[in-house]
Formats: C-alpha cells, structure tokens, sequence
C-alpha cells in the first residue's frame, strides 16, 4: 500500500520513494516532541509553584492555629479584668449597638485578624513561587488583595443598604405614608447599586462601560423614584402630608391650661 | 450623724438608713460667680427648685409657697431674672436654665442636688414647668412630706383628664409597678419631693450621664428610691397644667421616653428581677370621669394597619408567635370592636423590652417598631373607655396584666435563646 502510494505520489522516474515515507514519521514525530514539551512545561510549572500551594496552606492553618489562641487568651483575659463593665461604665448610658460584647467581639476580631494575615501570608508565598517558576512575571497579588477589598466593600455595601432601607421603611411607616415600602425598596436598590459600581470599579472591570451603566441605572432609579412619589402619587402624597399636618396640631398642641371635661377631649400622650 | 441632726430625731432614721451611705460631695465649683456666698449659709428648711416660667406665673407660685412655709425657711432657686420686692422673706438664688421644657432632667438633679448641699437645705421641692397650676396645699403636702422625714421621695399624683398621660398609662406605669412594685401612678412627674439622700442619689445617677454629656438625659427617681431603698410615697395634688414636649414628633419623644426607661430597667436587672412585695393602694380606683365624645381613632388604626402590613418582618424579629396571631387577629378587627387585649399589651411591651436588651435589632428601629403597637393600644383604651368603662381601671386592669406576666419576663431575660414560646 505504501508502495503504490508512493508511486502515485512519486513526480519523477528519478525521485526516491523513501523520502515521503521518512516525512509522514518525521511529522508524527515532531507532533510527538511538541505534545511531549507543552505537557513537560505544564508538568514543570504545576511541580514548581506546588511548594507554593503548600505554603499558603500551612501558612493559613498556622495563623488560624495563631488566631484561635489569641482568641481564647484575649477573652478570658478580658472577662477577667471585667473590660465590658469598665467601659460601659465610661459609656455611661450611651448605646453600645452591636448584639456581642465588647470583649466578644475583640476576640472574635483578633481571630479573624490572624486568619487575614496567614491568607496574606500564603498568598505572597504562592504569588513568589507561581512568579519563579512562570515564564512571564505574572504577580497574582495585587489582584488578590484588590478582591479582599471588593468583598470588604460588598458586605458594607449590603450592611448599610439593610439598614438605611429598615430605617426609611421605619420612618415612613411612622410618618403614615402608604408607599413607605417602596420607598424602602428603592433607598435599598440605590446602595447596592451603588456598592456594586464600586465593586466593579475596585477589581478594575469593565472600565467605562461599567460607570456609564452604573450612571444610568442609578439616574433611572431616582427618576423613577421621584416621577413615582412626585406625579404618580401626588395624591397620596398630599393626602398624607395635610394628615400628617393634621395630626402634629392634635399631638402637639399645648394647652396652657386644663382641657375642658366637656365636649371634646383632644388625647395628649404626655 | 449629719443625716440625724438635720431629721431632729435619731430614733426615726434607724430603720432608714440608707443601702448606700455614700458621701454628700459638695460643689467644686460654684456658678454663681456674681452672688457673694456667706461664710457660714444659715440651715435653709426647704429649697425650692423652680422651672423658668413668666413673671405673672412665677408670682403665682411664690404667692402659694409662701402661703404654705415660713419664708425664711424658704430658698428658692429659679433662672428667672425678676424683681425681688415684693417677696422680702425669700432668699433667692439664681441658678441656670437648662433646655428641656417639660420634664427633668439630669441636670436639675445636679444642680438641686449641689445647691441644696451649699445652702445646707433639708429637703428639695422641685417644681417642673407650669406648676403654678398647682394649689398651695399641693405645694404644702408636697413638701412637709419629705420636710418631716417620713419618706425620701414625695410623687404627686396628678388629677389628669382621661386622654391625658396615654405613654405613662401604657408603658411607664405599669412596667414600673410590675418591676419596681411601685404604685406610684406618674413616674416621670415633673414635681418631686427629695429628701437630701434622695437628691444625693439621684445626682449621682444624673453625673454619669453629664459625663457623657447626655445632661438632658431622664432620670427615673422611683425606681433609683427602689434600687436604693428609700422611701416613696404618693402625694395627691389635684389637676395640674401637665407641659408639653416642645418636639413635635411624637416618635421621636415616644421613642426617647421609652429607650430611656429600657435602659434603666436593664441596668436594675438584678434589683427587679427578685419578688417585690407590691403595697396595697391607697383607696378606691378614683373615678375619672370618661367622656362619651367618640375620638378619632381611625388614624390609629390605620396607622396600626399600616404598619402590619409592612413592618411584619420586623415585628417577627421580636415578638413570638403568639403575639403575632394576637396581632393578626388585631387587625382583622373592625374600628369599633378593636380591643386589644391586657395580657397581649402586656407580653408585647415585656418582649420589647427584652429585644432592647439582646439588641436582636438597632435600638432606634426596635424603639420606631413598637410606635404603631402603642397607637393601637391607645385606639383600644379609647374604645374601651367610650364603650362605658372607667379609664382608671381599664389602667389597673392593665399595670394588673403586666404583673401577672412579670415571671414570663424574668424567665426570657435569663434564658433569652431557651424559652422563646
């Protein structure tokens, strides 16, 4: 088969068979050697930057071992000289907000300090080793430390917008206006929108596309907002201003002397 | 020693001494800068703190102390500046105005408390805004109340209209009976009696505020007399001209009236939290005569309603499901047949306050969830009282509610993630 092939193939009476033949075997060869080389490099690079992956594993779960302890020492050492009953009497009355202790939350703090600098720690490790053995000077670092500050900035981002959208649905309610959960609705769209633009902008994504879309959604949010509490409900609105003015002169009207008993009785709450 | 020789008689104060004997710590400084201080200030029987007022009702006042005590037992501190004339027996000290226009505050404890040690006065009377409505036998009762030793602290109890006084019906003081087993009707009273321990305690209480600079903080006398074991006693004085908040936002006042009380009942929890005995009544329920006029509680319904429909998810933060189904069934109720339920008032206000302690949510939006509960409860007495009840008794019935459930309190404020029904 190879015979009458190369004399199908064969230009001249003069021409050698053989060449072809040494050709096909020297193509699959070169196919060979280059599958051999790209694998040996992929073999190579995994082998090089392992030693990495490892340290930033006995890295992290040397620093957690590191936060854990410091953790349990710093609460007990402070119950024990009784750190939250000094400061809320320093405090005084004022409000302290979160649901933890103080002394809770330092240690619990300390803890996760310890945890953020082992990932540190273990990611400069793997940065160095993956930028040794990588051909081209790659630093995966400033990329990693810009996606601790993008999830940093989305759980703010989330915490303030439940909180300004409770306080708005809080107030509104209180202020008897009947869309009060729109309007909780859309204070918290508008943070997270907001906390999801900087997002984008922190890790460097999208680029202008990502502000040009961010302006014009959040510019629709207001207007969308404002047509729907300025025109759309202009109505309610109104209703609910003149009973809201209603009912400040009843609550806040002060006799300077005792209400008569007959008639009408005006209810004062203090 | 000081304590009995200002009593006259030792034998009177030896049941009453004091938990905390701690020391009468006189002013550093005095703010009088312009008045010379004698040497050696004369022993003052009672020193009467005045609330800044107009002359004409300022004049009114000093017509009815005089009328009721010697004048030359008499002190009287006002910020007012005024011509001194026409009362020539009274000594007068100026003393500054502090912000708050209807109620006292920190301050006025302070600065009570610190005159009264420069002017060596034995007993304090002090008079919150508009009490020249009262009557001079209200001023007198008052006064000789605390002047004769037989009790730290002297309340009036007000002879209010039927509307009047809603928050301190609702919430003041039944939680203040229930927890501090005290039938004092108005707690936060703008007129009190002190005696000088009482108005040592309560300065010490008002520093820890002014040194956060919180001065116009509230301070809660009946329960500090309780926690301190002093002396109350209830003193009838008649109708009185209550003063308004100058702040017109009612959420807002609610709100600061009511988280200032939950601060305080968490910082007595260890007092509270053991039996009281709760002393009999001084007499009958009195008869407050309700007006047959039907208010206008639509706007609380609504209001109510309002917030049902979108406050739910908080309300489910903090109330148990018992008192969510009590709620529901609240709101499904027509206007004229709304009536809430003692022992429902009684377990929300307790898991509020609860709430308040655990923190479950920010205290501003606990304190702003529990408004539109309170207006129901107030379309409800209203209800009640126009339906023929008297609102003295709906009131007792209630405060009888909140003491009746006092063991579901202590029982979540010690295992708050246990007992949750």
């Amino acid at each position: 088969m190879q015979n009458i092939l190369a004399t199908m193939l064969q230009e001249g009476p003069n021409q050698n068979a053989a060449p072809a033949y040494i050709d096909n075997a020297s193509v699959w060869r070169h196919m060979s050697d280059a599958l051999h080389q790209s694998l040996y490099r992929v073999l190579s690079l995994l082998i090089a930057i392992l030693p990495g992956i490892l340290a930033f594993f006995v890295a992290l779960a040397i620093f957690t071992v590191i936060g854990m302890i410091a953790s349990a020492v710093l609460r007990r050492g402070l119950s024990w000289v009784r750190f939250d009953d000094h400061l809320a009497r320093s405090r005084g009355n004022a409000e302290w907000t979160p649901a933890t202790s103080p002394s809770a939350l330092i240690a619990r703090g300390s803890f996760w300090v310890c945890v953020l600098l082992g990932l540190i720690i273990g990611v400069s490790a793997f940065d160095a080793s993956y930028a040794s053995a990588a051909t081209r000077p790659i630093s995966l670092l400033p990329y990693l430390t810009h996606s601790v500050g993008a999830i940093f900035l989305l759980i703010a981002g989330s915490l303030i917008a439940r909180f300004l959208a409770r306080s708005v649905l809080i107030g509104a309610v209180n202020a008897h206006l009947q869309y009060a959960r729109f309007l909780s609705l859309g204070v918290k769209w508008l943070v997270l929108v907001l906390t999801a633009a900087m997002v984008l902008d922190h890790l460097e994504v999208g680029g202008i596309v990502a502000e040009l879309a961010f302006g014009i959604l959040f510019g629709g949010i207001v207007l969308t907002l404002a047509l729907a509490v300025g025109l759309g409900s202009r109505d309610l609105v109104s209703r609910s201003l003149e009973s809201h003015v209603d009912r400040s002169g009843e609550h806040a009207v002060v006799p300077p002397n005792p209400p008569p008993t007959n008639g009408s009785e005006s209810i004062r709450h203090f | 020693m000081a304590f009995e020789k200002l009593a006259g008689d030792p034998r009177k104060l030896q049941p009453l001494l004091p938990k905390f004997p701690g020391k009468v710590t006189m002013a550093t400084a005095n703010p009088i800068s312009d008045i010379p201080t004698p040497s050696a200030p004369p022993i003052t029987g009672l020193l009467v703190c005045l609330a800044p007022m107009p002359e004409e009702q300022l004049g009114s006042v000093l017509a009815n102390l005089t009328s009721s005590f010697p004048a030359e037992d008499l002190v009287v501190a006002t910020p007012d500046t005024f011509s001194t004339d026409s009362w020539p027996g009274i000594r007068f000290i100026p003393t500054p105005a502090t912000n708050a226009s209807w109620t006292l505050t920190a301050s006025d404890f302070m600065h009570a408390h610190q005159l009264a040690s420069e002017n060596e006065a034995r007993a304090i009377l002090m008079l919150g805004p508009g009490s020249s409505s009262l009557r001079s036998s209200a001023l007198r009762d008052l006064g000789n109340t605390v002047l004769d030793g037989s009790a730290d602290l002297a309340v009036p109890c007000y002879d209010l209209p039927a509307r009047a006084g809603l928050i301190n019906s609702a919430i003041l003081y039944p939680l203040s009976r229930a927890l501090f087993a005290s039938r004092v009707r108005f707690p936060l009273a703008v007129d009190l009696g002190l005696s000088r321990r009482m108005a040592e305690r309560l300065a010490m209480g008002a520093q820890r505020f002014a040194a956060t600079n919180q001065s116009e903080a509230l301070i809660w006398p009946i329960n500090e007399a309780a926690a301190a074991g002093l002396l109350t006693r209830e003193v009838d004085v008649g109708p009185r001209a209550t003063p308004q908040p100058s702040e017109t936002d009612i959420n807002a006042i609610l709100a600061s009236v009511t988280g200032s009380l939950f601060a305080d009942i968490d910082a007595k929890a260890a007092f509270w939290q053991r039996p009281r005995f709760l002393p009999p009544p001084r007499g009958p329920v009195p008869f407050a005569p309700s007006t047959d006029a039907a208010a206008d509680v639509a706007p609380m319904l609504d209001a109510f309603r309002l917030a049902y429909t979108n406050l739910q998810e908080i309300w489910s933060l903090v109330l148990p499901p018992n008192s969510l189904l009590g709620l529901k069934r609240l709101y499904v109720t027509d206007g004229a047949e709304f009536r809430m339920q003692d022992g429902l008032w009684a377990r929300i206000v307790f898991d509020f306050l609860i709430a308040y302690r655990l923190r479950t949510i920010n205290r501003g939006h606990l304190l702003g969830a529990l408004i539109p509960l309170y207006l129901a409860w107030v379309a409800s007495h209203i209800n009640i009282t126009v339906s023929g009840t008297n609102p003295e008794r709906h009131i007792e019935a209630v405060a009888a509610a909140f003491e009746a459930d006092k063991p579901y309190l202590v029982s979540r404020w010690r295992w708050p993630d246990r007992f949750n029904p």
